[in-house]
């Protein structure tokens, strides 16, 4: 499990982030909802360790992620596909899913197992796995993106406005990927964030509201 | 015609090797950390101060002149390992996300303290031992008589560019360092630490910068205002091929090499702007460089 405690994050002296708790539970999609500027990528940049924390903590179990450096979170489980794709233009699609398993150093019989479930999972990738990773539409580089932070996922799994700029056909083809993760992986504690809870109605468990940096009253059960 | 022709592309080719180790560690520490090390010039010397003086204690107790093939290179991973890291971790990552100001000044610095500090340990006159070259002996090219040396200088400047391209597209670290300077926070969110990697690359560059001077040492010796005029020159060349590009470094150093051999042929007293004036067509027609990607600011 993933908590945050009061976590309070600064962007070039602006508070970002006020006050940030709450619970990302295995076994559970929690989406957090809020609308541009709220702090939704914030917080989970700050999860990644990719922004210093103000105050507050934040643990994976009973590890405090604060102290140890940012690509430690890839290493604990934690993967993360960022809003704006981020793929290596020079690198093909399948070598930009593999970079994680090259960081972590996985062995080959893992890195291939990995690789399978991926493809599996969406297959769409292994048809344009040659592809440079600069050559493929926003929508595709999405699907590589979650592929690649799947690679990474094995405790917690971050996707940034999934649904973001994607063509609505595409979407329709994410949120049933999202679907058919929560099959095959049913340990994974999700956190997805939106800024409008529609497309996520039917795979949320716990919806959060964050606004101007502050997660809302309580978290909806459904 | 024919006469001329060969010296003058051989000639050339041997100045673009030892231009092409000036510039192609300041490229690559460019290309990954985002940092021009104005500095760079000094490690170059430095390693053609270190070169000299093993080779001439090599020299002066008689041992086997082909130890000094292996001092040049040894020089070169003696001031890496040590240089390498330490200005890394002690000042070079302070200035990460810094405006390139900052950068700029903080090498600068850097590049103070460095030459005074050869001064100290060096002493302010020149060094030079020639034993590798007298070794290699000569050659009849053409009809010309050529130093040996010249063409194994050559041979490392292919072998360095080879290297480096297998290094970046075959090895493990080669990929890493690739998704790094894509991006350094998807880098560190696949589990790369970033860190170590600027440490590695940053003591590539310095290995690359001392072995330049190094292997420039039994040619041309070395003296005070090395560092400083190497940094110049690796600058322009660094500019014409692109910042960061290595592959782009070394058509520059061909082409700074083929200026100024062409120079010293015919307009002797051009020699020194040759280098320059090639800068400034090409910076004209290719503002970023001949390999540079125009890039959008980023804010």
């Amino acid at each position: 499990m993933l908590s945050l405690d009061n976590v309070q994050v600064s962007i070039e002296g602006v508070r970002v982030l006020r006050n940030v708790s709450c619970r990302i539970e295995e076994r559970k999609t929690t989406v957090l909802i809020g609308r541009n500027g709220a702090g939704k990528t914030t917080t989970l940049r700050a999860i990644m360790g990719l922004l210093p924390l103000d105050g507050g903590a934040i643990r994976l179990d009973d590890d405090d992620l604060v102290k140890s450096p940012a690509h430690h979170r890839a290493q604990a489980g934690i993967g993360y596909a960022p809003e704006d794709r981020r793929l290596v233009a020079e690198l093909s699609v399948e070598e930009n899913i593999r970079l994680p398993a090259l960081a972590l150093k996985l062995n080959k019989i893992e890195t291939k197992r990995r690789l399978d479930e991926v493809y599996a999972l969406l297959p769409q990738l292994h048809t344009m796995r040659e592809r440079p990773g600069g050559g493929v539409s926003g929508g595709q580089g999405k699907m590589v993106a979650l592929g690649r932070a799947l690679m990474v996922a094995r405790k917690v799994l971050l996707l940034d406005e999934p649904f973001q700029g994607l063509a609505p056909a595409l979407a329709l083809d994410y949120a049933r990927t999202l679907g058919e993760l929560r099959k095959h992986r049913p340990e994974l504690a999700l956190l997805i964030t939106e800024s409008s809870p529609a497309l996520l109605d039917k795979i949320a468990d716990r919806t959060l509201q964050i606004e101007r940096g502050e997660i809302l009253a309580k978290p909806t059960e459904t | 015609m024919s006469n001329t022709v060969i010296p003058l592309l051989l000639d050339s080719l041997a100045s673009a090797a030892l231009i092409f180790f000036a510039a192609v560690g300041l490229t690559l520490v460019f290309s990954v950390l985002r940092v021009l090390n104005v500095a760079h010039g000094s490690l170059y010397s430095i390693g053609a101060y270190v070169a000299a003086s093993i080779c001439l204690f090599i020299a002066s107790r008689q041992l086997s002149p082909y130890l000094s093939f292996v001092a040049l290179l040894f020089s070169a991973v003696f001031v890496a390992a040590i240089l390498g890291p330490l200005i890394e971790r002690t000042l070079i990552r302070w200035t990460y996300g810094k405006s390139e100001a900052v950068q700029i000044l903080i090498t600068f610095g850097l590049f103070l303290m460095l030459e005074d500090l050869q001064r100290m340990v060096f002493g302010v006159q020149s060094l030079y031992e020639d034993a590798p070259v007298r070794l290699l002996g000569t050659s009849q090219i053409g009809g010309v008589v050529y130093l040996n040396y010249q063409i194994f200088l050559i041979g490392m400047a292919v072998l360095v560019v080879i290297g480096l391209r297998m290094l970046i597209r075959h090895t493990r670290l080669g990929r890493l360092i690739t998704a790094v300077v894509a991006d350094r926070e998807m880098a560190q969110s696949i589990g790369i630490d970033t860190n170590r990697i600027f440490i590695l690359a940053f003591s590539l560059g310095v290995f690359l910068a001392a072995l330049g001077g190094a292997l420039a040492m039994p040619t041309s010796g070395v003296a005070p205002g090395l560092g400083a005029d190497t940094m110049v020159l690796a600058f322009a060349v660094a500019a014409i091929g692109g910042l960061g590009q290595i592959e782009g470094a070394a058509v520059a150093a061909l082409i700074v090499g083929l200026a100024r051999v062409l120079a010293i042929y015919f307009v002797p007293s051009l020699d020194a702007v040759a280098p320059y004036a090639a800068m400034l067509v090409v910076l004209l027609i290719r503002p970023y460089g001949l390999f540079g990607a125009v890039t959008a600011r980023r804010i």
